[in-house]
This record gives C-alpha cells, structure tokens and sequence, in this order.
C-alpha cells in the first residue's frame, strides 16, 4: 500500500517539477528576472540560478516520475521546495508583491500578497511529499526497482 | 569417522559463504557503478542544459547607441562626461517607478558633477496594459520637442512620481497637459499636440529603435553601453551605480 502511495507522491511532485520547469525553459531571461525580483540573492549568483532552475526542475521532475534514484531526487526536490518557501515568506515579509515565478512569469504583481499563502501551503505539501519519498525504501513501478534490485535471480531475466 | 565428516561439512559451509560474500561483493559494486554511472549522466544533463539556456539568455547583450547620439532620448549633463549611462523605461512599468523613486536624484547629481552623461529613453513596451504606455510617451515626446529637454525632465519625474497602476484607471489627456504645465510647460504649446496624439510616430520610432538595440526589458540600465544589474535592491543598484560612475 506504502509503495503505491509512493508511486502517487512521485507522480504528483515529479509532475509539478516537469510542468514549471517547462515553462520556465522557454525564456531564461525571465527566469532570471523572476529570481531577481525576490531581492535576495546576491547579482552575480541571480543569473545563474535563474538559468539554472528550469532545467534542474525538469530533470528532478522526470528522475521522480520515471521512479530513478527516487530518494536522491526526492532530496532535491525536498530542498528546492524549502527553498522556495523561505524566499516567498520573505518577500512576503517585506512586503513586496510579486509573481512568485514559479511556472514562469515573475516580477511585479499587485495582487500578490493574496496569493502567498496559498502557494507557500502548496510548496508545503510537496515539501512533505519529498520528505516523506527520501524515507520510502521503495516505490512501486519504479525504474530503480528495475535497474537497482538487490540481486539478479541466478535463472537469468 | 564422524570427526573427518564435521571437518568436511564445515570446509563445505566456508566455502558457501565465501562465495556468497564475493557474490555480494561483486553485486555491491556492480549497484556502485550503475549509480555512479546514472548520476553522473544526470549531472551532464543538467550542465550542458544549464549552459544552453545560458546561451539563450540575450537579455545582456544590449547594443545601443551612446547618450546623445540618437533621436529617441532625453539626455543630460555633459557630452564628455568620463561616463555614459542609458535608461530605457517605460512610464507605465511599476519597476521603473521603484527605479526612478531610488536613483532619479543620483542620476542627476551624477550628471550635474560631471560624471556621467545620461539619457533617458522611454518606449512603449506594456501596451498590451492599455494605451497609457504609448499616450505617455508621446505626451513626453511632445513636451521635450515644443518646450525643451529641461521641462522634458521635469514632466519626466513628475509622470513617475504620478505613475498609475499598471491595470488602471489611467490619466486622461487633459490630466498629462495640466502635469505638463506644472512641468513648466506652456499650456498653449503642448495641449493640442499632446490631445491629438502628435507624438505617436516618435513612441513607435523609439519603441522600434529600442527593440532593435536588444532591449527586452524595462528598466535596462547601461553604464558605458554595458548592461549594469549589480545590487539587490534599487537602492543597492542606486549605490553601486554611483561607486562606478564616480571611478
């Protein structure tokens, strides 16, 4: 039941990782203003993470969904995710309103102090769908079952 | 008799074990290699994506003419300043108004002692907010041909320090004349031309101009017609601007 469960925590986040960063992937520049926007990286590191990002999402995301090297993947996930709810309670914090940019878009939005909450509750929930992945010892139709299972049957495949 | 068998049986036991523990051996570092393997395939993946959208981020690659050089902008200070700065804006962007309410004084102290020459140009890049981006701009444009690049500069702040949201509701024409006048403006120059939309050709001119040099972006800010985005805040950018303008 636990691995089917699995299988559904890794469906869900890996696909929300697949989509945001998809749409990220098509306009780094934006990328980068969006983490710029959160007024807390250091310049020199801002563009580098704004490139960074999208793909980093799109390959976690499929790592979780094809079920490969699943509690590594779920680590990362699960510290993207922090990250991303440190730097939305932060802006929130000071006040200033933006598009969080978390399935593209970014920079200012007027309305965006009604919408934190919200997002950092979603972030939270997938935070905890990582945390909980790392301490899976297995999932069910998981490529690591197929390519890392403890022992080969000595009858062959 | 029974003690040679105990001995065999034991010998047998050791032997079974032994390959038991090479086998697990074998399969433990067989897991290692395949691990490593995938790992280290993931992480070429992520590099050479990594630089690939790095290849693909242009908005550094600005290739604009110098203050006082084009038709398209508002400059101010002196033409041989040991500094260049260039501002593209849009008067309906909330950033540029953040920009502008944090480095507007800087920018012009640094024009006034000589450090920099600088030139503002406006575009209409949030057209798509309506027809304030546009109508703003050509109000300016009027206002800097009929009554002068000071007054320019004054209806200039005074259409930041006055920026609507950027959803509206907007300023109608008669508002951007009286702020226009209290730019310095004669009403009797500028209200028709700024009412009949006479500085349209010019928005559409500079938009297509700013475009053109690359800019994808309100606000870009150039220092010696490079792309300068040092700081975290504005406030920050203001601070590091003037430490490299004043070099």
């Amino acid at each position: 039941m636990k691995e089917w469960l699995g299988l559904v925590a890794r469906l869900v986040t890996g696909g929300v990782w697949l989509y945001a960063g998809a749409l990220k992937l098509s306009d780094p520049a934006q990328s980068v203003q969006a983490v710029r926007a959160y007024q807390l990286l250091p310049s020199s590191v801002v563009s580098p993470v704004g490139q960074l990002l999208p793909i980093l999402e799109i390959v976690v995301g499929a790592m979780l969904v094809l079920g490969l090297l699943t509690r590594g993947a779920a680590a990362v996930s699960a510290v993207l995710f922090l990250a991303f709810i440190i730097g939305i309670a932060s802006v929130w914090a000071r006040g200033i309103e933006i598009d969080c940019g978390c399935f593209g878009g970014g920079g200012y939005d007027p309305n965006a102090s009604e919408k934190y909450p919200w997002e950092i509750a979603r972030d939270a929930a997938l935070l905890a769908a990582s945390v909980w992945l790392v301490t899976l010892r297995s999932t069910r139709l998981s490529l690591d079952s197929r390519l890392f299972a403890p022992r080969p049957s000595p009858e062959g495949a | 008799m029974s003690k040679k068998n105990q001995q065999l049986r034991a010998e047998r036991a050791e032997r079974a074990a032994a390959a038991l523990r090479e086998q697990e051996l074998r399969e433990r570092r067989r897991r290692t290699l395949m691990v490593g393997g995938v790992v280290a395939a993931l992480v070429l993946i992520v590099v050479a994506g990594f630089l690939i959208n790095r290849a693909r981020d242009t908005s550094g690659d600005v290739n604009a003419d110098p203050p006082g050089v084009g038709e398209h902008g508002l400059a101010i200070g002196d033409a041989d300043a040991p500094h260049t700065i260039v501002v593209y804006e849009d008067f309906l962007c909330p950033v540029c108004g953040q920009f502008e309410a944090s480095t507007n004084e800087d920018l012009e102290q640094l024009a006034e002692d000589g450090k920099a020459y600088v030139e503002y140009r406006p575009f209409e890049l949030l057209g798509r907010f309506g027809d304030y981006s546009k109508r703003s701009a050509a109000a300016f444009a009027v206002v800097m041909e009929k009554s002068g690049p000071e007054v320019a500069k004054e209806f200039h702040d005074l259409l930041f320090a006055n920026q609507p949201p950027e959803e509206g509701p907007f300023p109608d024409d008669d508002e951007l004349v009286a702020l226009a006048v209290d730019a310095g403006a004669a009403e009797a120059d500028v209200a028709d031309d700024i009412k009949g939309g006479a500085g349209e050709d010019w928005v559409d001119a500079a938009t297509e101009a700013a475009l053109d040099a690359g800019v994808n972006g309100t606000p870009t800010v150039l220092l010696d017609g490079k792309v300068f985005q040092e700081g975290r805040t504005w406030e920050e950018f203001a601070e590091e601007l003037v430490a490299a303008a004043s070099e």
